[in-house]
């Protein structure tokens, strides 16, 4: 796979100040701020209900912030319009924590759907699909529906399909979260790969501590509504 | 490799219904459209047969009817003028009278069929008058403009029946649409989140409906084609009844309303599937 070309230093990934509530006393997010180099490889970690998969989704843009702004790939969005935003989600590949993969769809299917909706013709990215599967090591699995796959198969399929459309940023909620310890260490090292390879900027969610401290990678630390960035010594503990 | 899947699953026990539904609404509104078509066709048939007829009534000595004749030929505006023999005017009473015919005894009116543009009843009436002839001239617009009237809100009523069905047609597969909406909610999401414009999901469920919408729309123009051809199998006249009655038939414009009301259907459930699409995305980000 060709690697991505991100000629700007402009952060890939930019929180300023941002909060979200439902309400008067409901703030899932207060203030938050955090910026993504391009090519970096974030993890992100807070206790249960900290917001973290709000602030992914405040990311993908799958909500929008009640103060602050959100900015990707330069792109203040909070002033663009709804048609506006679409160019901007396919420039970013998402692993959501439930999978979300298609029942009725093949793992072949359901990697190329996000090429599917841009209008490619299929015989254009056939192969690329077939590569990236077998590169997840499901290479024997095209044809399976996501019923008949394992935990960590349909991880790596969500993985696959995040990944095809060659995003300039990656996120994952809790993706190793559903699978054992050594599917989980796998997942990392193909999350590695995508970011050493592609240079892909990869933002991840997640619990698993032990991960984190082996990764030594950047880590944020999401609590009571704010965002801080842990030192490398600080990393022992709860998350 | 089974190739490019439909992103939409199929939802057989849903489809089925609303396809019964829609397979239902398109048969009332073609055989409404029918009976409207009827209707019409009834009053011009009704009103052409008699457009430009003028009988004339003689009331005077038998002289008279002969004196009459030669009047309104002469009027301006009338083409032919004779008088009825016996025979024809027997012809005329035979639908109330039998075959059995008139006793031959029997007085018949006098009456004098006159052929002429619009309106030379009144020219013909005056003539007469002047002419100093007790005669009563009927050039059945009356009659004509009740058999329209009558026609005409039949029609009406059927148009109408149409408008209601169609807009029927429309909520019924907007409410599908939503419903199929809510089921394949991970779906709308998934494709909204990786980047899908509204237009390309909206297609998908548009794809769909349309195909329902014809496929439905065509089982119900055939049906209202068969009952339309059983009804008009059934209520045939003879000859000697189709004087009263227009004879009934399909032409062309039926065939066009049947031909159109799948094609309608269709655009109908496209176009319900479309807003009711936007209108759930609008919703988000």
């Amino acid at each position: 796979m060709p690697d991505n070309d991100l000629s700007t230093d402009e952060p890939v990934l930019r929180l300023d100040r941002v909060g979200l509530s439902y309400g008067p006393k409901s703030d899932v997010l207060a203030d938050v701020s955090l910026s993504l180099r391009p090519g970096s490889m974030t993890f992100l970690t807070g206790p249960s209900g900290s917001g973290k998969s709000t602030l992914l989704r405040l990311a993908y843009l799958a909500l929008r912030p009640t103060a602050g702004r959100v900015s990707l790939f330069g792109v203040e969005t909070n002033r663009l319009r709804r048609r506006d935003l679409a160019p901007l989600r396919r420039r970013v590949g998402v692993v959501f924590q439930e999978f979300r993969l298609l029942d009725h769809l093949s793992a072949y299917d359901n990697v190329a759907l996000p090429l599917r909706i841009t209008g490619r013709p299929e015989a254009s990215y056939r192969q690329d699909v077939i590569d990236l599967l077998g590169w997840v090591g499901l290479g024997d699995r095209l044809e399976a529906r996501p019923a008949t796959l394992s935990g960590g198969e349909k991880q790596r399929v969500a993985i696959a399909r995040a990944v095809v459309g060659k995003p300039d940023l990656l996120i994952a909620d809790e993706p190793t979260g559903n699978v054992d310890e050594e599917m989980g260490e796998r997942l990392y090292r193909l999350f590695r790969e995508l970011n050493r390879r592609l240079k892909t900027t990869v933002l991840i969610a997640t619990h698993d501590m032990a991960l984190v401290r082996r990764a030594k990678n950047d880590v944020l630390r999401l609590a009571e509504g704010m965002v801080v960035r842990v030192p490398l010594d600080q990393r022992e503990g709860q998350p | 490799m089974s190739r490019a899947a439909p992103l939409l699953p199929r939802e057989d026990a849903r489809e089925a219904a609303l396809f019964f539904v829609v397979c239902a609404l398109c048969f009332l509104a073609a055989f409404s459209g029918l009976i409207a078509r009827a209707a019409y066709a009834a009053a011009d048939a009704w009103t052409s047969e008699v457009a430009g007829e003028i009988t004339i009534r003689v009331r005077g000595p038998e002289a008279d009817t002969q004196r009459a004749v030669e009047i309104i030929a002469k009027t301006e505006g009338i083409a032919s003028a004779h008088a009825l023999t016996r025979e024809e005017s027997e012809e005329l009473l035979k639908p109330w009278l039998g075959a059995g015919g008139v006793p031959a005894g029997l007085n018949l009116p006098r009456l004098i069929a006159a052929e002429g543009a619009a309106g030379a009843g009144d020219s013909v009436a005056a003539a007469l008058k002047e002419a100093n002839i007790n005669a009563t001239v009927d050039d059945h617009e009356t009659w004509s403009a009740d058999a329209r009237r009558v026609t005409g809100t039949i029609g009406l009523v059927a148009l109408s029946a149409v408008a209601l069905l169609g807009a029927t047609g429309i909520a019924v597969i907007a409410f599908a649409t939503h419903a199929t909406m809510l089921a394949r909610r991970d779906i709308v999401e998934l494709l909204h989140l990786s980047g899908a414009r509204d237009d390309f999901i909206a297609g998908l469920f548009e794809r769909r409906f349309l195909m329902l919408g014809v496929q439905a729309g065509a089982l119900g123009a055939l049906l209202a084609f068969g009952t339309a051809a059983f009804i008009l199998f059934a209520v045939r006249q003879t000859d000697e009844q189709a004087w009263l009655l227009p004879q009934l038939s399909l032409s062309l414009a039926d065939g066009l309303i049947l031909g159109l009301s799948p094609l309608i259907a269709g655009a109908a459930s496209m176009f319900a599937a479309n807003l009711t699409v936007k209108r759930s995305l609008s919703d988000m980000v």
